[in-house]
């Protein structure tokens, strides 16, 4: 089966959508004859790559949470941090807990932890409005990178952590090459599982309970639970991200975790379609499409003689982009499409009823 | 009117499904409810009536759990609920539905109807794992069950529908078939023919009769008088957050407390 067939079987629920995708495989097919041409640097590629991977977890983890529950989170960038320090703190030789540990306790610490601060803003807040919960992570955010800062005994404070290894370095790449897989690999693995957990019972209560949670009560569901269930999953992907990106960039500091990552995650998803996980992963190369093309566009010829800077326009060209989706396809990019039906029982037993005028074609529509 | 004309609802049924004991609710200075003991006895469709505002959504908020009680006990099958949470009440048996239809953005009829059974295998998520095969029948027999609803509700064509897409009385319609598939005790169903056509509202009154004929036991608030009085019995009336009496039909029709309450709430 060729790439295009199992795209256009998977991914694609629509004509307006081939377009997206058609667009997205002409760039990736540039990109590859650019870098063959040496027009585009390889190790530069595979940086973007892992960027967008790593965007694409922490849109994953949020969808989970706005998209699928309606959970407002602002505090993104708290758990990416969280999972990034876990990593840093653990492996990094030279960092204050000086222990230099295998990567993988990274990950695991990154886990636990970004699950039990979950858990632990959780609780005061998930039986309250939903507008708790946004003020509460709003604060957590602030609280996370100011302990990092200055608790400098256990975090190194601002002078931040060098030396972090790289992971898996026996595989025979380069080691951007490594990183890319790695960050590929977890994509795919955290995608399969919230694919399979959206288009269940579960997946169904939580967007119940998104869209009106007094209903999801009556109908005896512990609402509660289930906030709880998307908020920590959510955020563990999202330390997942933060853990990766520690052994990315081989160095931390407490200047990664601005508040502007939760903005550019809050726009991947919106962008991408609130709710599509397919939606998260191409919001998320969109976001980064335009924060590192920007860097580059001083380079154009034409642009450059203007005598003006653009990188910082950066912001105002998300906030067009934004009101361009707003204006042409409200429910952005790849919005959901799939009843959530546990997509086993739907073959047979939705196969009798007939009649329908709608064609269908396996658990998909 | 004086006090004394409030006779209160009857009590010592045999076998009640749902009991509440001086039930209490005041929104600041405003006493929303009063003092209300009711029984509903298993079986029956029992309605419960009232001018605008006499406290009867506000009764069923605090019987469902929405609503905090200031005072008072509720009892589902001779169980003490008071303490607990909405949709533990639920799971006791006790399910609402809402005066104003609930719209499940972004859902299909039919993703819609299977919110209601529960719970379900598939809302655990080790289980979605691990035990697969479970989820798959569970979600076919539910799948199953919602379709031969709708079409005994004679909605079946809607299924693959986006819920949002649905009139008002289609609305309510699934909502009782929803609420149904919870497999109650007792359904509350408030207002369940407000803002519906006469034909839906005859079918709705139908499917209602048909699903107690078979047992299910009702208590509906309903504002339409001839739906009430030829569907329930007995109707409970509510006059200003207090029960004002219970009776059959005829009897809650020529009452003249009851000719007062609802000439005095139409008043000024
Ligand atoms: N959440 C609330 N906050 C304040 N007042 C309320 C609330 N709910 C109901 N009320 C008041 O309680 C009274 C009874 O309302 P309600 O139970 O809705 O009446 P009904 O359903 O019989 O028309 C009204 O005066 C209403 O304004
Ligand atoms: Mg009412």
């Amino acid at each position: 089966m060729s790439v295009a067939t199992w795209v256009n079987e998977t991914l694609v629920r629509d004509k307006s959508e081939r377009r997206i995708f058609a667009v997205l495989g002409l760039i990736t097919v540039l990109l590859v004859v650019g870098v063959v041409t040496g027009v585009v640097g390889l190790s530069f590629l595979l940086f973007q790559v892992s960027l967008v991977g790593m965007y694409a977890l922490l849109s994953l983890g949020l969808n989970v949470q706005w998209g699928y529950a309606g959970l407002i989170n602002f505090s993104v960038a708290a758990f990416w941090g969280l999972g990034a320090y876990c990593a840093a703190l653990l492996t990094a030789p030279n960092s204050p807990l000086g222990l230099g540990l295998h990567p993988v306790f990274g990950f695991l610490a990154a886990i636990v932890v970004s699950a039990l601060v979950a858990i632990l803003i959780g609780i005061p807040t998930l039986r309250l409005r939903e507008d708790y919960l946004a003020i509460a992570s709003l604060g957590l955010a602030e609280v996370i990178r100011l302990i990092i800062l200055n608790e400098r005994q256990w975090t190194a404070g601002s002078s931040g952590i060098s030396g972090i290894p790289a992971l898996i370095p026996w595989l025979p790449l380069t080691r951007l090459a490594t990183t890319a897989s790695v960050v590929v690999v977890l994509g795919v693995l955290i995608y399969l599982f919230l694919r399979r957990t959206h288009r269940s019972p579960w997946g169904r209560v939580l967007r119940t309970i998104r869209s009106d949670e007094d209903l999801a009560k009556a109908l005896g569901k512990d609402t509660y639970q289930f906030k709880m269930q998307a908020f920590v999953i959510g955020s563990v992907i999202m330390a997942i991200a933060g853990a990766f990106y520690a052994h990315l960039n081989l160095y931390l500091d407490p200047s990664d975790l601005v508040p502007l990552t939760t903005f550019y995650i809050w726009i991947a998803v919106i962008l991408g379609g609130t709710g599509s996980n397919r939606g998260a992963v191409v919001g998320a190369a969109v976001v980064i499409a335009i924060r590192e093309g920007t860097r580059f566009i001083n380079d154009v010829p034409a642009i450059g003689s203007l005598g003006l800077d653009v990188a910082p326009l950066r912001l105002l060209f998300v906030g067009v982009l934004i009101i361009l989706i707003m204006r042409y396809r409200q429910d952005g990019l790849l919005p959901p499409k799939d009843e959530l039906i546990w997509p086993a029982a739907k073959d047979k037993a939705s196969a009798p009823s007939g009649g329908s005028p709608k064609p269908q074609t396996g658990g998909d529509d | 009117m004086s006090g004394d004309v409030y006779e209160g609802a009857h009590l010592g049924k045999a076998d009640a499904v749902l009991k509440t004991v001086g039930l209490e609710k005041a929104f600041g200075g405003l006493v929303a409810t009063d003092d209300v003991s009711i029984e509903v006895e298993r079986g029956t469709i029992t309605g419960m009536i009232g001018p605008n505002g006499a406290g009867k959504s506000t009764l069923f908020n605090l019987i469902s759990g929405f609503y905090e009680l200031d005072e008072g006990r509720v009892m589902v099958n001779g169980d003490d609920v008071t303490e607990l949470e909405p949709h533990e009440r639920a799971r006791k048996g006790l399910v609402r539905t809402f005066q104003t239809p609930r719209r499940l953005e972004g859902m299909s009829v039919r993703e819609a109807m299977l919110v209601g059974p529960g719970p379900q295998a598939g809302e655990s998520v080790f289980s979605l794992f691990f035990s697969g095969d479970e989820v798959t029948r569970e979600e076919r027999a539910n799948i199953k069950q919602a379709r031969e609803l709708l079409e005994r509700f004679e909605i079946g064509h809607l299924i693959d529908q986006p819920s949002t897409d649905l009139s008002g009385g289609q609305l309510k319609l699934v909502e009782l078939a929803r609420a149904f598939t919870t497999n109650p005790d007792i359904l509350l169903l408030d207002e369940p023919v407000a803002g519906v056509n006469p034909t839906l509202a005859n079918d709705i009154k139908r499917f209602i009769r048909e699903l107690n004929e078979e047992g299910q036991t009702f208590l509906i608030i309903e504002h339409d008088m001839p739906f009430i009085m030829d569907l329930a019995d007995p109707i409970i009336v509510l006059d200003q957050g207090k029960v004002l009496m219970e009776g059959t039909p005829d009897e809650v029709r020529t009452d003249d407390r009851v000719i007062e309450a609802y000439l005095g709430g139409a008043g000024p």
